[in-house]
């Protein structure tokens, strides 16, 4: 499978803090992948080295087998929509269309002005009267009406209230259907990513921690609960992401290849938000704490 | 790419337009008026030294109005010097508002991120941006200019004809004349934008970018006629009897010699840089004679009370001229007004280009 961001060492600095440093990975083609991770793993200055908005300071960074900006080709073959949706304000709706059409070769006028219909955009309307969730889905018009390969977008419902984040991500997905198109999905939301996405990246520390297609990932992890006890007395081939522990009981969560067949432990299923907690804990800080929901039962 | 510019920059490109008919209009019918003043002066068929009264007359005349009913006193004063002025500062204005926002403003906004992200290189985007409204600059500023030199071309001839008086006294090398008339106006506006763009992507807002674009474009306003212009062309020398020079001994710095030089013979309309009392071997005399005591004291007199800005005295002069000091002159001769011209705006335009070189070069290699 081809990698449509392949990295190796990338690395940003900022006078002396890096933002990102020796990142090493390979995001492959063909799948919404979303990229997770705590704030300032690097998520964002990831993006933004692979949309050319950074240069880097450190490593190599390849999109769809070429540098990023190198020209208009390249450019031409990969979408972005940034961090809230960025438009002319004092642009109405079919302005912007317009400026798709007439700065991209590949432009689809049928797809754009489907979907501008389809959302009930006025298009006289000024970019900066629309609300929040219209802004996001004229931008994302814009970034599929011009026919990329790769789809990145940058924290695309963080700004949005539920309903909106609902209704985008569900059009996301289905243009993703249409067009056959690659996504990369940075969002520290990770119930949205569970909609969304098929393919999951972990990011913390600029490391990847984890990476796998969703059902794989859902298949060979395992959630074990049983009377509180030490973890040498678990069967070989089990791999312990995490641990928590009460006065009387032990939950752990496990990876393994196969099902877990172990009378001493009642197994249940691990969500992805639960699965991704537990992976970016194990870096050793405490998960970000917009995140309700919590893997370890503390004491 | 130019849909683009163009939606953006509609609204300046139409402010800049109404701007340019209003002024247009009101010189236009004013102009007529004083075109006929002109004619009517007796400067046409005048000849020798006639022609400098009746110069003086129609630029004394034009001070109180003209004996128009429908031009009020020193309107063509006021007229004159606003136009000017408007040419002057034309391209700060469009340093300030067309060049200082045109990247910064993508940057505040994030707009950068939509419009670098479509098929378009950056490079391209600020190709056709800096080309297309740094051409409407030059050519709004130029159009200025060229309005306001017909409209003024009569006080001009007077000026020239030797009838300065107050406001009207400045000849083609004036302070205000030379950067507002001819090419230079093309290479300020084109140096104005590149300014105000180049700032406007270092200061990343377009608020700061303008008050840097407008203090650095002051400072060289400023800077250029003081020690740079004089100095574009070699300059000429001459050495000449200081009556001749139409020369004055000054004495706001008594006892050291100051003379200040209002002509150049046989170079009418020269300008002149500096001028310097110098003996009959050539060497600069940098004190009064102690023989010219007299005369020095005599003029003091006349002007019991101050030092400074007393204006010496014709006596004072001569007593001077007595010693055998004469005066040397360094100036740039009417003949050097085109090469002066084409200099400076040579170099406002290689200026220009080069800050528009270091714009292309940051926004593809540094940080958006």
């Amino acid at each position: 499978m081809t990698a449509v961001i392949a990295t190796e060492g990338l690395g940003k600095r900022y006078r002396n803090r890096w933002a990102l440093a020796g990142c090493t990975l390979s995001i492959p083609a063909g799948h919404v992948v979303g990229l997770v991770g705590p704030n300032g793993a690097g998520k964002t200055t990831l993006i933004n080295l692979a949309t050319g908005m950074l240069a880097p300071s450190a490593g190599t960074i390849e999109v769809l087998g070429g540098r990023p900006i190198a020209g208009p080709a390249q450019l031409a073959r990969v979408g972005y929509l940034a961090q809230d949706a960025p438009l002319y304000a004092g642009l109405p709706v079919a302005d912007h269309l317009r400026l798709g059409a007439h700065l991209n070769p590949g432009w689809d006028a049928e797809l754009a002005r489907g979907r501008v219909e389809r959302l009930g955009l006025d298009p006289r309307q000024k970019a900066g009267t629309l609300s929040g969730g219209q802004r996001a889905q004229l931008a994302l018009t814009l970034a599929t009406a011009k026919r990329p390969e790769l789809l990145i977008l940058d924290e695309p419902v963080a700004s949005l209230d539920p309903l909106a984040r609902r209704e985008f991500l569900q059009d996301l997905m289905e243009s993703v259907a249409e067009q056959q198109v690659s996504v990369v999905l940075s969002s520290h939301l990770i119930s949205d990513l569970e909609r969304a996405c098929d393919y999951v990246i972990v990011l913390v520390d600029s490391r990847v921690r984890l990476a796998g297609p969703v059902d794989d990932l859902l298949a060979t992890h395992h959630l074990l609960s049983g009377p509180r006890r030490d973890r040498a007395s678990l069967a070989g081939g089990l791999e312990v992401i995490s641990a928590s522990h009460t006065d009387v009981q032990t939950t752990l969560l496990v990876r393994s290849r196969g099902q877990v067949f172990d009378p001493a432990w009642t197994v249940s299923e691990v969500g992805l938000e639960d699965l991704v907690l537990a992976y970016m804990r194990q870096a050793g800080r405490p998960a970000p704490r917009d995140n309700h929901r919590h893997l370890e039962v503390r004491k | 790419m130019i849909w683009l510019t163009w939606r953006q920059f509609r609204a300046q490109a139409i402010t800049a337009a109404a701007a340019l008919a209003v002024f247009a209009i009101l010189l236009a019918t004013s102009g007529s008026h004083l075109s006929r003043l002109y004619d009517s002066s007796g400067l046409l068929t005048c000849h020798g030294d006639a022609c400098a009264g009746l110069a003086s007359t129609f630029l004394q005349n034009l001070s109180s109005g003209g004996g128009s009913f429908l031009i009020p006193g020193s309107a063509y004063m006021i007229l004159y010097f606003l136009s000017v002025l408007v040419i002057l500062i034309a391209p700060a204005i469009t340093g300030c508002f067309w060049g200082a926002p045109l990247i910064a403003r993508e940057l505040e906004a994030g707009t950068f991120r939509l419009t670098w992200n479509q098929s378009v290189t950056r490079t391209r985007w600020l190709t056709v941006k800096l080309v297309l409204i740094g051409v409407a600059a030059m050519a709004v500023t130029e159009a200025f200019s060229l309005v306001q030199a017909w409209w003024a071309a009569p006080i001009g001839k007077a000026v020239g004809l030797g009838g300065g008086t107050s406001i009207f006294s400045e000849g083609r090398f004036g302070w205000f004349v030379f950067p507002t008339h001819g090419i230079t106006p093309l290479g300020y506006a084109a140096f104005g934008f590149a300014l105000g763009v180049t700032a406007g992507l270092l200061a990343r807002r377009p608020v700061p970018a303008m008050a840097i674009t407008l203090a650095i474009f002051a400072a060289v306003q400023f800077i250029t006629p003081l020690w740079i212009r004089p100095h574009l062309f070699p300059t000429s020398q001459t050495t000449t009897m200081i009556a001749a020079a139409g020369a004055n001994v000054s004495l706001k710095a008594n006892p050291k010699l100051t003379l200040t030089a209002g002509a150049v013979p046989g170079h009418p309309g020269a300008w002149i840089i500096s001028s310097e009392g110098v003996n009959a071997a050539g060497q600069p005399v940098s004190t009064i004679p102690a023989s010219c005591e007299q005369a020095v004291s005599d003029a003091l007199g006349s002007h019991r009370g101050t030092t400074a800005g007393v204006p010496g005295s014709t006596a004072l002069n001569n007593c001077v001229a007595s010693h055998g000091i004469r005066v040397a002159e360094s100036y740039q001769p009417a003949s050097h007004y085109w090469p002066l011209q084409w200099s400076e705006t040579g170099m406002f335009l290689a200026l220009a280009l080069t800050l528009a070189g270091y714009c292309f070069w940051r926004l593809n290699r540094r940080r958006s």
